[in-house]
């Protein structure tokens, strides 16, 4: 292959820094390595990762030595450098399809095809998160996990003050009042740490509010951002943020100190997603007799009942310049056993819910925490039904993306109109539409 | 004499030079870091323009630049002259205050996140318990720059006072005695004296100011990513936002060209200066 001189112009920084990894090294035991990057993991997720991952493999074969190394929160940036360098790991994992169009587009990761032909991975992964990472009729990735958006709540509180679990907006705003009248917050939630709560709960306000036909409409560019559906989405979303629905310190504190704040009583609610239940700080427990959680209710007049949204919080892929393919190919594979699929979700809950298509109750029930069990499992069919929503950092292309999270925050605090946010984001979702950035959508069923 | 700066040449060339011109080549590509850059010519520049959000980053970066030419200056000239007089204090009082530069940003910005400005465990959190009503600045877009240049100023006027203190202590005892015999109070000492004689000193630190104003990232980043609402958004917030979460990091490379720009500007009135000062010694 010939190189331009703009690939070897953008080849250069990245060359400088990736030049001393080793490429396709061998164990002294004979063994071909395999190297996987990984991103930010909590205490128990890296014991969960040594444990349940590298050395359950390593164990589990003599082929291949599995070396992983946790490189925190710049790892897509890292990934990014070394795979223009073509010193990459063999393992790419990217925080989901949203980051994965960029580096399949530019095909610096290679087609799976022939490995899911192989080991049939293309019957055993739920359809519509496995297509996520196709491309040109070309699969380039496999999806690492399911997380959708719930609603969790203090059921001691709901029971004390004879609230119901609400089933739309009138019923959500009578919970919320009567809370806000009690002194209590209704949704607990902060984003002092990560401004991507702001994502968290416009992806709920979009889907919840305009109706996911909306939204998927809107993703494959037939209904612009503009349309009056994502106006009262975002029109709600001010209006609950000035009620004080997300109480006054939404700037000020952490996701987990708002999320303590709803298993403490001081907040009724809190809109957030699966990987909740993989922070023990978050304080939950197995069996929780305080917290529950149920899918969000409908916002609107788009659908009525609830929903899940559909979202794939990390991919995995396999470096176009990997030295051992089948190696990785092989780690994939291990991935899929039972055995790891029950401890890694044992250990870890929701961070790592392989969205295998067979999934019997009794796998579930070996995890070993009722409430995470019942969500998985209501998640698990509804995405084999394909009736969710589109979460925004899985199927948002990356600018769009980032608008979508600062710019509510200029909406919310009075700076510029709903019309003037959906608008911008509108400019920005058509360049990114015509550049070929936006992840494939799953089709979904009413 | 060329042989002697082979080497610095050498490395200045490799970690600045290079990256310093592949930079100001990327602003003219369309480019997603990890595909091939594409040819764009201005769009770069002209989005940027069309942007707010460039504009209230790069009036952010000027307010900032006023404040640290002023506030952690004066604090720290009264500091310094203060204990030019005060030579028992002296190792104890620079102890102090030198403190906050030796911890790390990443430290100190969360220590004023968490431990002071925070309503759930700092002291503003105290406050409005004991019934004072006061809100969290970071939360605040039209306060939260000042916030974050606040906690700058803690970290950064200790380091400037014990650097004027040097250069104060550079001046004649006896030009310091004769201006006592002649009357002159702590303020005339001060105004005619000490300022005069570290004027080299305080050049250069304005000067140095100016360009680390426009450089300006860490602290915003760690406290509040430049928001809320784009509130503390600086150009170098602007282009890591561009380059690392929206993937252009053709938009971001024009940004850090007029980072480097106002760098450069500076750093001429800082040549202009000297040259007129040699021409002036002469």
């Amino acid at each position: 292959m010939t190189m331009t001189r703009r690939q070897l112009v953008a080849a250069i920084p990245a060359a400088a820094l990736a030049a001393n990894l080793p490429r396709g090294a061998r164990a002294e035991d004979g063994r071909k390595v395999v190297t996987f990057w990984f991103g930010q993991a909590n205490s128990d997720g890296q014991a969960a990762l040594r444990n349940d991952l590298v050395e359950a493999f390593n164990a589990a074969q003599d082929k291949y030595l599995l070396q992983m190394e946790v490189k925190g929160a710049a790892v897509n940036n890292l990934l990014k450098v070394a795979l223009v360098a073509g010193n990459g790991p063999d393992i790419v994992q990217t925080a989901g399809p949203a980051y994965l169009t960029a580096i399949a587009n530019a095909g610096q990761v290679l087609p799976l095809d022939d490995f899911a032909e192989k080991y049939k991975w293309k019957d055993r992964f739920l359809a519509p998160l496995l297509n996520t990472s196709v491309y040109g009729g070309k699969l380039y990735a496999l999806p690492r996990d399911y997380e959708s958006m719930h609603l969790f709540y203090n059921k001691e509180l709901f029971k004390q003050n004879g609230w119901k679990l609400p089933t739309n907006r009138q019923e959500m705003e009578q919970v919320a009042d009567a809370a806000l009248a009690k002194g209590i917050i209704p949704f607990g939630a902060g984003n002092a740490d990560w401004k991507g709560v702001n994502e968290w709960l416009m992806t709920v306000f979009f889907n919840n509010v305009a109706g996911p036909d909306n939204v998927r409409k809107a993703l494959s560019g037939e209904l612009p951002w503009t349309a009056p559906p994502f106006v009262e989405a975002v029109e709600l979303s001010k209006a609950w943020y000035n009620k004080g629905y997300f109480g006054k310190n939404y700037f000020s504190l952490t996701i987990e100190q708002s999320f303590l704040q709803v298993v403490n009583g001081k907040a009724a609610m809190a809109l957030s997603g699966t990987w909740s239940f993989g922070t023990k700080s978050y304080g939950m427990s197995k069996p929780d007799t305080v917290m529950d959680v149920a899918p969000t209710p409908s916002l609107g007049s788009a659908f009525t009942g609830s929903l899940v949204h559909l979202a794939c919080g990390a991919t995995l892929s396999i470096a176009k310049t990997s030295q051992n393919a089948e190696g990785a190919a092989a780690v994939f594979e291990f991935m899929l056993t039972r055995k790891f699929y029950e401890a890694m979700n044992r250990d870890w809950p929701g961070k790592w819910a392989l969205p295998v298509k067979d999934l019997p109750p009794e796998m579930l029930q070996g995890i070993g925490y009722p409430l995470f069990e019942k969500t998985i499992a209501n998640l698990h069919e509804a995405f084999s039904k394909g009736q969710y929503g589109f979460t925004t950092w899985t199927f948002w292309p990356g600018a769009t993306n980032s608008y979508l999270i600062e710019g509510i925050e200029q909406v919310w605090l009075n700076k510029i109109t709903p019309d003037a946010y959906l608008t911008r984001m509108q400019t920005l979702f058509s360049q990114e539409a015509r550049e070929g950035k936006v992840p494939p959508l799953p089709p979904r069923t009413a | 004499m060329w042989l002697f700066a082979l080497p610095a040449l050498l490395i200045n060339i490799c970690i600045i030079l290079v990256p310093a011109v592949l930079t100001f080549t990327a602003a003219f590509f369309i480019w997603d870091g990890v595909g091939t850059p594409v040819w764009a010519g201005l769009a770069n520049f002209q989005n940027m323009i069309a942007d707010p959000v460039f504009w209230s980053a790069l009036t952010n970066n000027f307010i900032w630049t006023v404040i640290f030419l002023t506030v952690p200056v004066c604090l720290a000239l009264v500091m310094a002259a203060a204990l030019l007089m005060a030579p028992k204090a002296r190792i104890v009082v620079q102890s102090i205050i030198f403190l906050p530069r030796i911890i790390a940003v990443a430290v100190t910005g969360r220590i004023f996140q968490g431990m002071i400005f925070s309503p759930a465990t700092g002291i503003v959190g105290w406050l409005n318990e004991h019934g004072f009503s006061i809100s969290d600045p970071l939360a605040d877009p039209d306060r939260s720059l000042y916030a974050v240049a606040a906690v700058d100023i803690w970290h950064w006027w200790g380091f400037l006072a014990v650097v004027f203190l040097s250069a104060m202590r550079q001046i004649s005892v006896d030009q310091i005695e004769a201006a006592r015999l002649d009357g002159a109070g702590f303020f005339a000492l001060f105004r005619h004296v000490l300022l005069p004689g570290i004027r080299p000193t305080l050049t250069l630190m304005l000067i140095l100011t100016v360009i680390w104003s426009f450089q300006v990232f860490e602290f915003i980043f760690i406290v509040t990513r430049g928001g809320p609402a784009y509130g503390s958004e600086v150009l170098a917030t602007f282009a890591y936002r561009h380059a690392f979460f929206e993937g252009d990091v053709g938009q971001a490379a024009a940004a850090a060209c007029v980072m480097s720009l106002f760098g450069l500007c500076a750093t001429a009135v800082y040549l202009w200066l000297q040259i007129t000062d040699d021409a002036q010694t002469t």
